[in-house]
């Protein structure tokens, strides 16, 4: 990973920004594998030589975009888990806003429809451990007010339930169906998480 | 018309698997297939209208069933519900990164295993399901479910995690049976078990 990665969200560099949305909406309209640097350049309204002194290569671009709305997503998550008045509410409405927002994310729906081998090297096996670490650090300070300690593994698990979901279509539940998810949520993951369980599984254990 | 034998669909399958093992996915023809497998070509063709295509994604899903046959095979002989699962989280883990054929498939040619593996999971979700839901019923009548679960989708929830937590752990190390009897124990089963007399 090179510095240019880093993009300053505090300070957003107009011409970042520029390339940042311009790649995604290139993804869009044509998917991953066939848009260009020049493709992002056209539509950036500047050069292929500022991208490349911006970003380095058409990798770091696209991995700086992914990254930028990744940091976008989990603003809007910590946001709906701030005002939530329960550990419930914050698990269904960072579940929500999070499939809303992959849902109906142009780009990533292109990649996910037409292009799958793109992504899923990211999301299963060692990909997908890596994406559950980022994730979890993300999300977890959703939930430090309500378990504490155990923000990161709660954090985890709702990650690991919400790719679960997302990648697999025959589900029992939708992350656009706010009724059925909530039920589902109340009754396995809540359980699943809450720090008060952790006693009656130890008294379950030492009925041996 | 006289379908083929189902013996013969599963020599095709043991076939392309010899072949995706030595050539790998991309290579391997239905050429190779039909040499491999001891079947002609034209019953090949016959029987997989959708050529190349259907044999491979078949193949991963008859291989990825038969990896979990194996692994209820070896959780028979259990006392209960919570050492089943236990023992097949950290048997499947090691078998997962032992499979040869798996790890190199994946090391080499990922593009062309995952979107097969990802469209055949939900045959073996209904397997792991079917599986699992009678295993809850029984605790049902044991008296050990919690009153409002309901068994389809109970033992739909613990397919799915574990089959996540069989390709991605994450932050669990399968390995150390007493953090795999804390995750079953609490993420696995922490809404499905009752916790008797214990409010």
């Amino acid at each position: 990973m090179t510095a240019a990665l880093a993009v300053d969200t505090l300070h957003p560099d107009p011409v970042e920004t520029r390339a940042l949305d311009a790649t995604l909406a290139c993804i869009a309209r044509h998917g991953l594998s066939k848009t260009t640097i020049d493709d992002i350049a056209r539509e950036a309204g500047c050069s292929r030589a500022t991208l490349y002194r911006y970003f380095g290569s058409r990798q770091d671009l696209v991995a700086a975009a992914v990254h930028a709305e990744a940091l976008r997503v989990a603003d809007l998550a910590r946001g709906v888990a701030g005002a939530a008045a329960t550990l419930e509410d914050a698990v269904v409405g960072v579940l929500r806003v999070v499939g809303r927002e992959l849902g109906e994310h142009a780009a990533l729906r292109f990649v996910a429809d037409v292009e799958p081998e793109q992504l899923l090297p990211y999301l299963t096996f060692a990909g997908g451990d890596r994406f559950l670490q980022d994730a979890a650090e993300a999300i977890a300070p959703c939930f430090t007010r309500f378990v504490g300690d155990d923000a990161t593994r709660a954090a985890e698990w709702i990650a690991r339930i919400g790719l679960a979901l997302w990648l697999s279509p025959t589900a029992p539940v939708s992350l656009a169906d706010a009724e059925t998810l909530r039920g589902y949520v109340h009754a396995f993951v809540l359980p699943a998480i809450e720090p008060s369980h952790v006693l009656k599984v130890s008294n379950q254990l030492s009925k041996g | 018309m006289e379908s083929p034998a189902p013996d013969q669909r599963e020599l095709v399958y043991a076939g392309t698997y010899e072949c995706v093992a030595r050539f790998g996915l991309a290579k391997t023809t239905v050429d190779d297939v039909a040499r491999a497998s001891g079947v002609s070509r034209a019953t090949v063709y016959r029987m997989f209208p959708g050529g190349r295509d259907q044999i491979m994604r078949e193949t991963v899903g008859w291989e990825m069933n038969r990896f979990f046959a194996r692994l209820a095979a070896e959780v028979e002989d259990v006392p209960d519900l919570e050492t089943r699962l236990e023992r097949a989280l950290s048997f499947a883990r090691r078998s997962l990164l032992e499979h040869e054929v798996l790890q190199k498939v994946l090391a080499t040619e990922p593009d062309a295993l995952l979107p097969l593996m990802t469209i055949e999971q939900h045959r073996v979700l209904r397997y792991i399901t079917g599986y699992l839901a009678p295993l809850l019923a029984a605790e049902r009548v044991g008296g050990r479910l919690r009153d409002d679960v309901d068994v389809e989708i109970a033992a739909d929830y613990v397919a799915r995690m574990l089959l996540s937590l069989i390709g991605s752990p994450g932050r669990w190390d399968l390995g150390d049976p007493a953090e795999v009897r804390d995750l079953v124990g609490r993420e696995l089963l922490g809404g499905i078990l009752s916790s008797r007399g214990n409010e």
